[in-house]
């Protein structure tokens, strides 16, 4: 375990000695990804703090493997049904829809949305703009290529969002795999088809410290079981990040167990699934 | 009141023993109730529905950084780690699985013992693996009250024996013994 006093010696040594500050982490899961680190680095605390002051280029590599990066294919499944059927028909008049993933990690949910997307024929008219403060995911993201067999459940969530519809049983769209994704089972992956791949813009992007240097408005923001990673100061700044960059008539996604808390919670509404201005 | 929290952590064979719980504290009852039970990976929802149904205090699945509330039982969320934080916050996570779980017995029991220390209660209920036994060793090790239920009762004993084996507990009681010792909590 991280003692609390090596926790803040930590905090300091990376806000002093790079761009990342971590001082607004939710802080057990920062001391379980810390204590990973130096287990995986064979380091102690006084080893990891002296390689943070000395050694940029282990920083970088370092702040990567802090971060969390779970994601699925239509994780949740009910809260993709809402996007297709209560949410994105919404914008469907728009001429144009801008879409951010923030915090996209490989991507999973960027694709969800781009098949969806596609499903509604919105899909020439989306800009959808992904970003993270980790480029190796956002790499990984790009490549848009995930393991098979670790990931069959990828397959059910896409029967449940894209075949069946909830709110009429008798409906089933037969949607074959192979309209957005290459499976090969011999080697193991699913890859989605390269219309899908080229279609986002992905930018390195800190929840903590940056603006929104997207430099667009948004209809839809994602951002998923990203904010449970930070404190509740720092959950306020992004909420205001996102209202400021949200459209009047725009709304906010979030994981199915997070909630916007405190002096935000009145500028927002929540219907089903999604958080709109006020 | 010496306690501020109570937490639970069980799987297969507990259910009945957390609903028999819940269905016998007192509706004032003093502390908050963490639950941390393993659920089959399918099912997503309607566990905290059954557990309410007959529980005399609320039953939720807490959302991210929620203040932690006496007389209140939160479920860690299916597929979530639940942490408490310092700061009487509940704060959730996607990371891995521990042991194959999430939710993690041993990670919310060990980040509960880190901020209440002396003033937890941790009680292991029925169970497959040994998840539970590291986080109810680190509740003992900061002084808080360490609780099994009797093997000889347990459905699957696996849990409550890995438990044994590692913490020297304060208590090995029957369901009847837990219900009577949360009772007198006030």
């Amino acid at each position: 375990m991280v003692s609390d006093q090596d926790y803040q010696l930590f905090v300091y040594a990376l806000k002093n000695s790079s761009k990342y500050d971590f001082s607004q982490y939710s802080e057990k899961s920062l001391k379980r990804r810390i204590l990973k680190v130096l287990t995986d680095h064979s380091l102690n605390i006084t080893a990891l703090i002296s390689k943070i002051k000395t050694d940029p280029e282990f920083v970088e590599k370092m702040v990567k493997e802090i971060t969390v990066n779970t994601t699925e294919l239509f994780r949740d499944p009910q809260v993709w049904q809402a996007i297709r059927f209560n949410i994105l028909p919404r914008f469907k008049n728009n001429s144009v829809i801008n879409i951010w993933h923030a915090g996209c990690s490989t991507g999973q949910e960027v694709y969800s949305m781009l098949i969806l997307l596609n499903e509604l024929g919105m899909l020439e008219k989306a800009r959808v703009y992904a970003t993270d403060i980790n480029t190796d995911v956002m790499d990984a993201a790009r490549q848009g290529e995930y393991k098979y067999r670790f990931n069959l459940a990828y397959l059910d969530n896409f029967d449940k969002v894209i075949k069946e519809n909830p709110y009429n049983y008798e409906e089933y769209n037969d949607v074959p795999y192979e309209k957005y994704l290459q499976l090969d089972k011999a080697n193991d992956t699913i890859k989605l088809l390269p219309f899908l791949r080229e279609k986002p813009v992905f930018k390195k992007h800190d929840l903590v410290v940056d603006n929104n240097t997207l430099y667009v408005k948004f209809d839809l923001i994602l951002c998923r079981n990203v904010i449970i990673y930070f404190n509740y100061n720092l959950q306020c700044r992004v909420f205001d990040l996102f209202h400021q960059s949200l459209y009047d008539t725009g709304c906010l996604v979030l994981g199915m167990h997070e909630t916007i808390l405190g002096a935000h919670a009145s500028k927002f509404q929540k219907k089903g699934h999604a958080y709109f201005k006020n | 009141m010496n306690y501020k929290a109570v937490i639970l952590g069980g799987s297969a064979g507990s259910f009945q023993i957390v609903t028999r719980i819940l269905n016998s504290l007192p509706k004032n009852f003093p502390l908050p109730v963490l639950l941390c039970l393993h659920r089959l990976k399918h099912v997503r929802s309607g566990f905290v529905e059954a557990l309410s149904l007959k529980s005399n205090i609320p039953v939720e699945e807490p959302y991210d950084k929620d203040s932690l509330r006496p007389g209140k039982a939160y479920l860690a969320p299916a597929n979530y780690h639940m942490y408490v934080e310092l700061s009487n916050r509940i704060a959730l996570s996607t990371e891995d699985t521990v042991n194959h779980s999430r939710p993690s017995i041993d990670l919310s029991f060990i980040t509960a013992a880190n901020a209440y220390r002396e003033k937890l209660i941790g009680i292991i209920l029925s169970g497959a693996n040994k998840d539970g036994a590291l986080g109810l060793k680190r509740v003992h090790d900061n002084g808080g009250i360490a609780i099994v239920q009797d093997p000889n009762e347990c459905e699957v004993k696996t849990m409550t024996q890995s438990a044994l084996q590692l913490t020297k507990v304060d208590f090995v009681y029957s369901t009847d013994q837990i219900i009577s010792y949360l009772q007198k909590l006030r």
